[in-house]
């Protein structure tokens, strides 16, 4: 059995597999914290608990995420990017391109024809163009981030927000709401907003097919946004969350071994 | 050079307890037998409870850089001799030297300036400039104190305004650097401003500058850089005795010193054993592949100065598994690839041809810059090219494209660009990036 942990910046993830095959044995979700670290220990637990594994039937833990280098019960770490990659194959074989926008991150992936990752580009210090940036404005709007989805998709004429950064856009948006524009254009425009962000950081060079995971592949319309911006098909991951954990628990496994 | 070696040798301890690192022979590296880290044989110093340290090691001798050129530069003050403060790899030290002055680098290493500088500069303006600045407003430099005079160029737009502000309250000579490398005229025009600056230091410091004084300061530089060479070439080894870190510490602000030559010397004697054979040169070599943990990837780092203090990306790609084999930026390889003619009958013309040739990015086009990463990547077996720019530095930002693409289709290695500045808010970040590049680097050599 072999498992893969996904520390990000607002969710843990667990995935376990078993010796072979690509089926996933069990898998598990819960929100970050300040004690990450614990909070990853008892998931594992759970995740293992649900299917009547014990812990010792775990021969490798690899971490992964921005939390990575916490979480103490791991053997070892490999980043997010490599995970990605790994998971989004395992699922999509055919895949050229990952876009992963997670809570704090957004990172675009080329793959080469063996799946390992050729190029990678990924925000720098701005939280625009990520999770964080639809947080923010469901808060300001008060809506929860499943709102977002189904609201932008009754807009007819979505908002131009153009600032760069998330503070801003805020105060953006308030002088959007200010002069009377309705919410499901200032959400349909925000998410053109960090739509045109991740082009900008991926350039135009992009490979088909393109997949898009990360928790923000879950809120509906976000898809609908990048394909108008990349200008081609994207299909988010099934379950777009849980590639990272995935790609670590398959690394976790090719790794057997090794120790 | 004279008298300064009979003096300043004083804090090395004169029974070396140095240790000679026990050679690895390049053909048969013993993996099983003993995990190789770069730079192991060179940390063990010891420092007393007064911060003074009791080992002659080399590298505890340039770790102590700053009082060392600190101590120099008081005693030359007080000898009557000037200081000349610098500020760029394109300022002939030589023709300071042969003014019977001193030159010392005045660039910026430290965030904590950055604050004092935008009183008056720019938030969005590159940490270099801006620290260097800060030191200024702050008198907190003690060579710009001392300084008589600073000698500054016409690099990139944001240095040329700086210095206008610098010089309401310095004096200052600035030298017009052509930006079309390949013009005939061009070099015509950066001789003729040599010719000034000979001039300028003639009449402030009431010399006369000789070719042969000129000569003699470019026997010096060529010596220094000789030295400092051979230490670089100490990293083509599989397995270098020196981390990337290490070696940026060989560097010192006050050039010519005959304390540092000796160190130089000394560091050279101590890691001779660790060159790889000349036979060996050009090996496409992955070996270290084959070694279990630590595997370290070689990595090529491009792009802006690393200037004292501001080591921070260096540090944390090589605590993520990287070692930085070659740096051909202005703190690396870049300013000492070439020598100066000794023998050339205008010795001025001769110093000008060299510094003309740096393949900075202000010039148009850089070519060069493109040759010598292509013959460095090869000499030094890199795995990976890194290319650093600090923010808002224009020319090297827009440069990276080139770099990217030689990189990429030419040379078929994974290519990073790292743009920050001195604040450690995004250290994590970094270190993320850099660790997915070694994680591509090994899926490589593995496959």
């Amino acid at each position: 059995m072999y498992a893969g942990i996904d520390a990000g910046s607002r969710a843990i993830k667990v995935v376990l597999i078993g010796e072979d095959g690509p089926g996933v044995v069990a898998q598990g979700q819960v929100d970050q914290g300040v004690e990450q670290d614990k909070i990853a220990c008892r998931l594992l637990e759970e995740v293992l608990a649900q299917t009547g594994v014990d812990r010792s039937q775990v021969c490798r833990i690899v971490a992964t995420g921005y939390g990575r280098n916490a979480v103490s019960i791991a053997d070892t770490t490999i980043t997010e990017i490599t995970c990605h990659a790994v998971g989004v194959r395992q699922l999509v074989p055919a895949a050229m391109t990952v876009i992963d926008i997670g809570g704090q991150d957004s990172k675009l992936m080329r793959l080469d024809t063996n799946g390992r990752v050729r190029d990678f580009a990924m925000n720098d210090r701005c939280a625009a163009g990520t999770g964080r940036f639809l947080e923010v404005v469901a808060d300001r709007l008060g809506l929860s981030l499943g709102d977002l989805g189904p609201m932008a998709a009754r807009s007819r004429n979505p908002a131009v927000i153009s600032s760069m950064c998330v503070v801003f856009a805020e105060t953006e948006i308030t002088g959007l709401l200010a002069a009377g524009r309705a919410c499901e254009d200032i959400v349909a425009g925000v998410q053109t907003a960090i739509a045109a962000r991740i082009v900008a950081m991926a350039g135009r060079n992009i490979e088909a097919p393109v997949i898009f995971t990360g928790g923000v592949a879950r809120i509906s319309g976000m898809e609908t946004a990048l394909q108008t911006a990349l200008g081609r098909p994207i299909a988010p991951a099934p379950e777009p969350q849980m590639t990272g954990a995935l790609g670590a628990a398959l690394l976790a496994r090719r790794q057997r071994g090794s120790d | 050079m004279g008298k300064c070696c009979d003096k300043k040798d004083v804090k090395i301890n004169a029974s070396d307890p140095c240790h000679p690192p026990q050679p690895v022979r390049s053909g048969s590296p013993n993996a099983t037998s003993r995990v190789w880290e770069p730079g192991v044989p060179v940390r063990a110093y010891q420092e007393t409870p007064d911060g003074v340290i009791t080992n002659g090691q080399p590298l505890a001798w340039f770790d102590n850089m700053i009082p060392n050129c600190l101590a120099y530069a008081t005693d030359a003050k007080a000898q009557g001799k000037h200081i000349v403060g610098i500020m760029c790899e394109y300022t002939p030290r030589e023709l300071i030297m042969a003014a019977e002055a001193v030159p010392v680098c005045l660039c910026g290493g430290s965030a904590e300036m950055i604050g004092p500088a935008e009183e008056h500069l720019p938030a969005n303006l590159c940490p270099l400039i801006k620290s260097t600045y800060g030191y200024h407003v702050q008198k907190a430099n003690p060579f710009l104190e001392m300084a008589d005079l600073v000698v500054a160029e016409t690099t990139c737009d944001g240095k040329k305004k700086m210095y206008e502000l610098m010089a309401e309250t310095r004096p200052m000579h600035v030298l017009e650097l052509p930006q079309k490398p390949d013009d005939a005229d061009a070099l015509a025009h950066w001789i003729s401003e040599l010719r000034k600056l000979k001039a300028r230091l003639e009449e402030a410091f009431g010399v006369t500058i000789t070719d042969e004084k000129i000569r003699q300061a470019i026997r010096t530089m060529n010596r220094e850089r000789a030295l400092r060479r051979r230490l670089a070439d100490l990293m083509k080894s599989d397995h270098p005795p020196l981390t990337g870190r290490q070696l940026l510490q060989f560097k010192s602000n006050i050039s010519g010193m005959c304390a540092d030559f000796a160190q130089y010397t000394r560091a050279l004697e101590s890691y001779v054993g660790w060159a790889v054979p000349t036979n060996l040169q050009g090996v496409n070599s992955t070996t270290n592949g084959g070694h279990s943990p630590p595997y370290k990837a070689r990595v090529l780092m491009t792009g802006v100065p690393v200037v004292h203090g501001a080591e921070r990306v260096v540090e944390i790609i090589e605590s993520n598994g990287g070692l930085i084999v070659c740096m051909d930026n202005c703190t690396g390889l870049k300013p000492i690839l070439e020598d100066v003619d000794e023998t050339a009958a205008d010795p001025i013309v001769a110093l000008a041809e060299k510094y003309f040739r740096l393949p900075c990015s202000v010039m148009t086009k850089n070519s060069r810059r493109l040759d010598i990463l292509r013959h460095l990547a090869r000499e030094y077996r890199v795995q990976c090219v890194i290319d650093l720019i600090w923010q808002a530095c224009l020319t090297y930002d827009v440069e990276s494209y080139f770099i990217k693409k030689l990189a990429e289709q030419e040379l078929g290695l994974p290519y990073l660009r790292i743009e920050t500045d001195y604040s450690p808010g995004d250290s994590a970040r970094i270190a993320l990036r850099v660790e997915a590049l070694f994680e591509t680097v090994r899926q490589r050599a593995c496959a």
